[in-house]
């Protein structure tokens, strides 16, 4: 028997299911009967076209008079004002959106390329001479005055008894004479006449320098064409490499530059070759393994199980005695205080806790006195930072807070000669004069002003400000070193450098004793790195030769397969770089001698740990945040397991026993 | 054109009346299970919250945003008019905040797009479908912050209209062609017509508040010497109607050398967090969250009508969709109050589960107010569910810490 009351609820349903019906077909009816007409025809725009489209509503077949809004659903090829005035930027399909109330119609336009204005071509070699390849370098210019990659030019000879052209625009000379080489797109071409000349190299000289033969270690190439006469001849070089690795598993990879420069990833044997086409000049040479490798020992550890740890700061208090302070992270606001004198006996002393859910970052005053602490979470929603007085690290007392131009939240702080680096907004960092730590005041900012602009961290050293700015990469900013005349209360901006990726998360500088070079290592932060929530991270160091501010070259990179790079300390003394890894722990590198091309497959990983404690907050999982050396020991905390520190071992000499009978 | 598209919107929205009415009939009577979704803003999380009308349970707990090693806040969320979608605003960004789109009930993200610098409240208006999303910039600079218009079909940003500095709270009219928002820093009621996307006018909130509060009986008018008088600050509409802020580059102003100690702007005591249209009538209901009360505005005559004085921080509102109650988050309190709007008076203040109480929202049918609380440090961020018709808190369910947004989905039978 079927209850009742389930007869009437159905009975319920299924009429207000129907009456929901009638309702909703009423509503959509009330719509149905308008349409949306385009009435421009026309809808195909050229870059730079301005003109209006027109659309009008229809009910029932009539025109009514009803205001149609159009949206461009890309505003960057085509943005349309409240009149439907239409303006075309750039060239492709856009989308556009017309609505009335409760009647919506979208529809295409089209804004076409601008046609091929000009092939450029540039740097056309003034003697060309038979047998020796040159390579043009050209660029596509349109009406628009765009630069255009997305077109192929054609190249052709005029005579292919004289010289050759690929479709890269290499010109393969063949013999003396006077050849026309045409680039053509569409029906704009350009030609140029090329004068082949004899040529008159009798040999290649090939010259090298180097610091050593292990790998990672660079290799300056030089060629010097030269005629019968000896006398030089200016003519293009191109530089190769073969080789063959000792390890029969693997291949001689390296890289070589076209300046000459040469470095191998592997021990093996490996031929450089300079050729000039009709004379080519090789070294063969042999590159042994780096053998760097160090022990890693786990000295000490200040477990953190209750929630996730952030930063750290390791420094010397005013008793002689170290101490480190940690942040933490997503959790109630506490930073831990711990003496970690004895590295392998690291205690906790104080903690102090802020209204806050996350303590990112923490940064100490080079004399110990005054920390400062970041807040994000805050339940009052101003955020700001947090001075504390740490003169006694036991006994740890707030001297104030500050807020101002920081509510959304602190993410990264700096502490340098008396100002805090702070920054707020995603957009820039402001400077705060906390001479007086009681009363902190803000004297200048630093913000880029291209669009979008954003940024992640700064640090400070020898009185220049290095900014992450995602896509808009380092910054360099003086700010009392001299080399701009900056000052904190007057930042300025001296050097930068971008990356395509723009995944710019940290920056550390690096003065390599071993070269006299000036680096700059760029470290990315990048997430999602995998599929469905993956805790991976991605992105690995740049290493930037800064050595010419007007011209920095990126030079070289750190990369730990299916780990990303998060913060590190480089240490000038001994040129190695901590570098922690979220889950790819910590990396302990050899950056000694001039920097080249992917060091993780060099060898100049001198060892690595991943830290991982059964009591972890995440137990036995790493995810390593930040590092710092501090009197010979390794320092470095771990989101799920709090402060660790570890010693480095020195090298060891390797001792061969002889038996004897 | 305006009586036809009038007549057009009554037809449709009596529809639709019809429908939400014949959907209580059938619901009245039986168990009920009521759905709520929250945000976690600490938690980088969003709770699914169910209430059958004794017990309040989290259901669910989605993981949103990409980086798991930053908190980058969900903060505003709304379901969308249909109840097929919902979407979420991210606050952090590098710098600017991001909308998802995520399907009710799998909870898969299909689409997102970037707002401005920490986007908020929002919400879709049925008649033109678009996404309005206050960008909250909660970062300190005292700059007029904006409005930003998205196409959630193509989830495209069409606009972004200029409004004041850290404008908050923001609902549509019950005809959704008027979005309404307040700023927070500026103490401004900004009105948008929802199909021109154009500020059609503002109210010093500020000005407004102390209109109240004169007593007009007690005046002597005939002395009074209007020439004299500054009538700019009472009502903006007829000057801001020619400007257009979306062409104005503001990050190149420099707003350091206004004078003002790094904030070229007036800084609000009233410091209105929330504004929520009445369903029926032509007024709207302002949160001064420095003032503790909350103003009846008169959207005919743009003037405030009524004031109600509530306890410390007023921060949220939501209105009954019955048109009969008004529930206000007494963030500072950690206290909701629920009023009568006919009488004006307090029916009930009641106590939160903790502190810092949020956002409020309340079910399709008035019964019952799902009200978030924050709580501070490590707590866990809770929902407190209010009935309506008992003025009790009924049931309270956790989920990660600082809930905040929340946006109630659906009610449906056992």
């Amino acid at each position: 028997m079927i209850p009742l009351r389930l007869i009437k609820n159905t009975t319920r349903r299924i009429s207000a299911v129907a009456l929901i019906a009638i309702a909703v077909s009423l509503s959509f009816e009330a719509f149905a009967q308008k349409k949306i007409i385009i009435e421009t025809t026309d809808l195909d725009f050229n870059v730079g076209d301005k003109r209006k489209i027109s659309a009008y509503v229809e009910e029932d077949g009539k025109r009514i008079e009803a205001n149609v809004r159009l949206y461009s659903r890309d505003k960057k090829k085509l943005y349309i004002d409240s009149e439907g005035m239409a303006e075309a930027f750039l060239p492709g399909e856009v989308n556009i959106l017309a609505f009335v109330p409760g009647v919506r119609h979208a529809f295409n336009v089209n804004v076409n390329f601008p046609a091929i204005a000009e092939i450029r071509i540039s740097d056309i070699p003034e003697n060309v001479y038979a047998g020796s390849p040159i390579k043009l370098q050209y660029k596509i210019i349109d009406e628009a005055g765009l630069d255009r990659n997305d077109v192929q030019v054609s190249f052709n000879s005029s005579d292919e008894e004289i010289a050759v052209v690929d479709d890269f625009g290499n010109v393969y000379t063949q013999a003396k004479g006077n050849v026309k080489v045409t680039a053509r797109v569409d029906n704009i071409e350009n030609v140029i006449n090329i004068n082949v000349q004899t040529n008159p190299i009798e040999k290649l000289q090939l010259d090298v320098e180097s610091d050593g033969n292990r790998t990672g270690d660079v290799f300056r190439f030089s060629a010097n064409a030269v005629d019968k006469n000896g006398n030089s001849v200016d003519v293009p070089i191109r530089y190769s490499f073969d080789g063959k690795a000792d390890d029969v598993s693997t291949s001689a990879s390296g890289l070589i530059r076209q300046d000459g420069r040469f470095v191998a990833d592997k021990a093996g044997i490996y031929s450089v070759t300079a050729s000039a086409g009709v004379a080519t000049a090789q070294k063969t040479f042999r590159i042994s393994e780096r053998d760097v490798y160090r022990k890693i020992e786990t000295v000490g550890q200040g477990l953190v199980t209750e929630k996730f740890t952030s930063d750290l700061w390791i420094w010397e208090g005013q008793d002689g005695r170290d101490y480190g302070v940690t942040g933490t992270w997503n959790a109630d606001g506490t930073a831990y205080f711990w003496d970690v004198t004895d590295p392998s006996n690291i205690s906790r002393i104080d903690s102090i806790q802020v209204d806050a859910r996350t303590v990112n970052d923490v940064k100490v005053s080079e004399d110990g006195n005054i920390t400062v602490i970041s807040r994000e979470g805050a339940s009052n929603r101003k955020n700001g930072l947090v001075i504390l007085d740490t003169s006694n690290p036991r006994d740890v007392k707030i001297i104030s807070t500050f807020d101002e131009n920081l509510t959304g939240g602190v993410h990264n702080v700096f502490i340098d000669k008396g100002y805090i680096y702070a920054l707020s907004a995603g957009q820039k960092y402001y400077i705060i004069d906390i001479k007086d730590p009681k009363n902190p005041k803000a004297v200048s900012k630093f913000e880029l002003e291209t669009p979008g602009h954003s940024i992640h961290d700064v640090w400070v050293q020898d009185g220049i400000a290095y900014s992450s700015n995602w896509s808009d990469g380092v910054q360099l900013v003086d700010v009392g070193n001299g080399i701009a005349g900056g000052s904190p209360e007057n930042p300025v901006q001296f050097a930068s450098y971008t990356y395509p990726s723009g995944d710019n998360h940290a920056a550390f500088p690096f003065k390599s004793k071993s070269t006299g070079k000036f680096y700059v290592i760029a470290g990315d932060e990048v997430f999602p790195y995998a599929e469905n929530g993956s805790y991976l991270a991605g992105g690995y160091l740049h290493m930037i030769d800064f050595t010419d501010l007007d011209n920095p070259e990126e030079v070289a990179r750190f990369e730990v397969p299916f780990a990303g790079s998060h913060n590190y300390w480089v240490d000038e003394e001994s040129e190695t770089l901590y570098a922690t890894f979220y889950n790819g722990g910590v990396r302990v590198i050899d950056i000694s001698g001039e920097l080249m091309g992917d060091l993780l497959a060099q060898g100049r990983q001198i060892n690595f740990f991943l830290p991982g404690d059964p009591d972890g907050f995440i137990p036995n999982m790493p995810q390593t945040w930040g590092a710092q050396l501090h009197k010979g020991h390794l320092f470095y905390s771990d989101m799920h397991s709090g402060l660790w520190a570890s010693k480095v071992a020195p090298k060891e000499t390797e001792t061969v026993k002889i038996q004897s009978k | 054109m305006e009586i036809m598209k009038t007549i057009t919107l009554k037809r449709s929205i009596w529809a639709y009346a019809l429908g939400m009415a014949l959907m209580l009939i059938a619901y009245s009577g039986q168990a009920q299970n009521y759905y709520v979704y929250v945000t976690a803003e600490s938690e980088d999380e969003v709770s699914v919250i169910k209430f059958d009308g004794e017990k309040a349970e989290n259901i669910k707990d989605i993981p949103v945003g990409v980086w798991p090693a930053e908190i980058e806040g969900p903060h505003g969320i709304t379901v969308g008019p249909n109840g097929e979608y919902w979407y979420l605003s991210m606050a952090h960004g590098n710098p600017y905040g991001t909308l998802y789109k995520y399907k009710t009930g799998t909870d898969e993200v299909v689409g997102t797009v970037q707002l401005g610098l920490f986007p908020a409240s929002m919400q879709i208006s049925p008649v033109t479908g678009l996404l309005y999303c206050v960008n909250f910039n909660l970062h300190g600079d005292m700059v007029p912050s904006t409005v930003s218009v998205v196409d959630v079909e193509s989830m495209t940003e069409l606009e972004q209209i200029t409004t004041g500095a850290m404008p908050h709270g923001s609902r549509l009219s019950a005809d959704g062609m008027k979005h309404y928002s307040v700023a927070m820093m500026s103490g401004e009621l900004f009105e948008i017509d929802a199909f021109n996307l154009k500020v059609a006018r503002t109210l010093d909130l500020d000005e407004a508040s102390k209109m109240l509060d004169m007593d007009h009986s007690k005046m002597d008018h005939s002395k009074m010497d209007h020439s004299k008088m500054d009538h700019s600050k009472m009502d903006h509409d007829a000057d801001k109607k020619e400007m257009d802020h979306s062409k104005m580059n503001h990050s190149k102003m420099d707003h350091s050398k206004m004078g003002h100690d790094m904030g070229g702007m007036k800084h609000s005591a009233f410091k209105p967090t929330w504004v929520s249209p009445h369903p029926t009538k032509d007024v709207v209901y302002v949160a001064g969250n420095g003032q503790a009360e909350v103003l009846e505005i008169d959207t005919k005559t743009w003037k405030p009508t009524r004031k109600f004085k509530t306890d410390k921080g007023p921060y949220n509102i939501d209105l009954s969709p019955d048109g009969k109650y008004m529930v206000v988050s007494y963030k500072t309190a950690a206290k909701t109050g629920i009023w009568d709007l006919e009488s004006g008076k307090e029916l009930a203040r009641l106590d939160n589960s903790q502190k810092v109480t949020h956002g409020v929202a309340i079910s399709s049918d008035s019964k019952y107010a799902f009200v978030t609380v924050e709580g501070m440090y490590d707590e866990s961020g809770k929902v407190d569910v209010i009935d309506l018709s008992t003025m009790k808190v009924v049931d309270t369910a956790e989920l990660g810490k600082q809930a905040g947004g929340i946006a109630f989905w659906k009610v449906d039978e056992e």
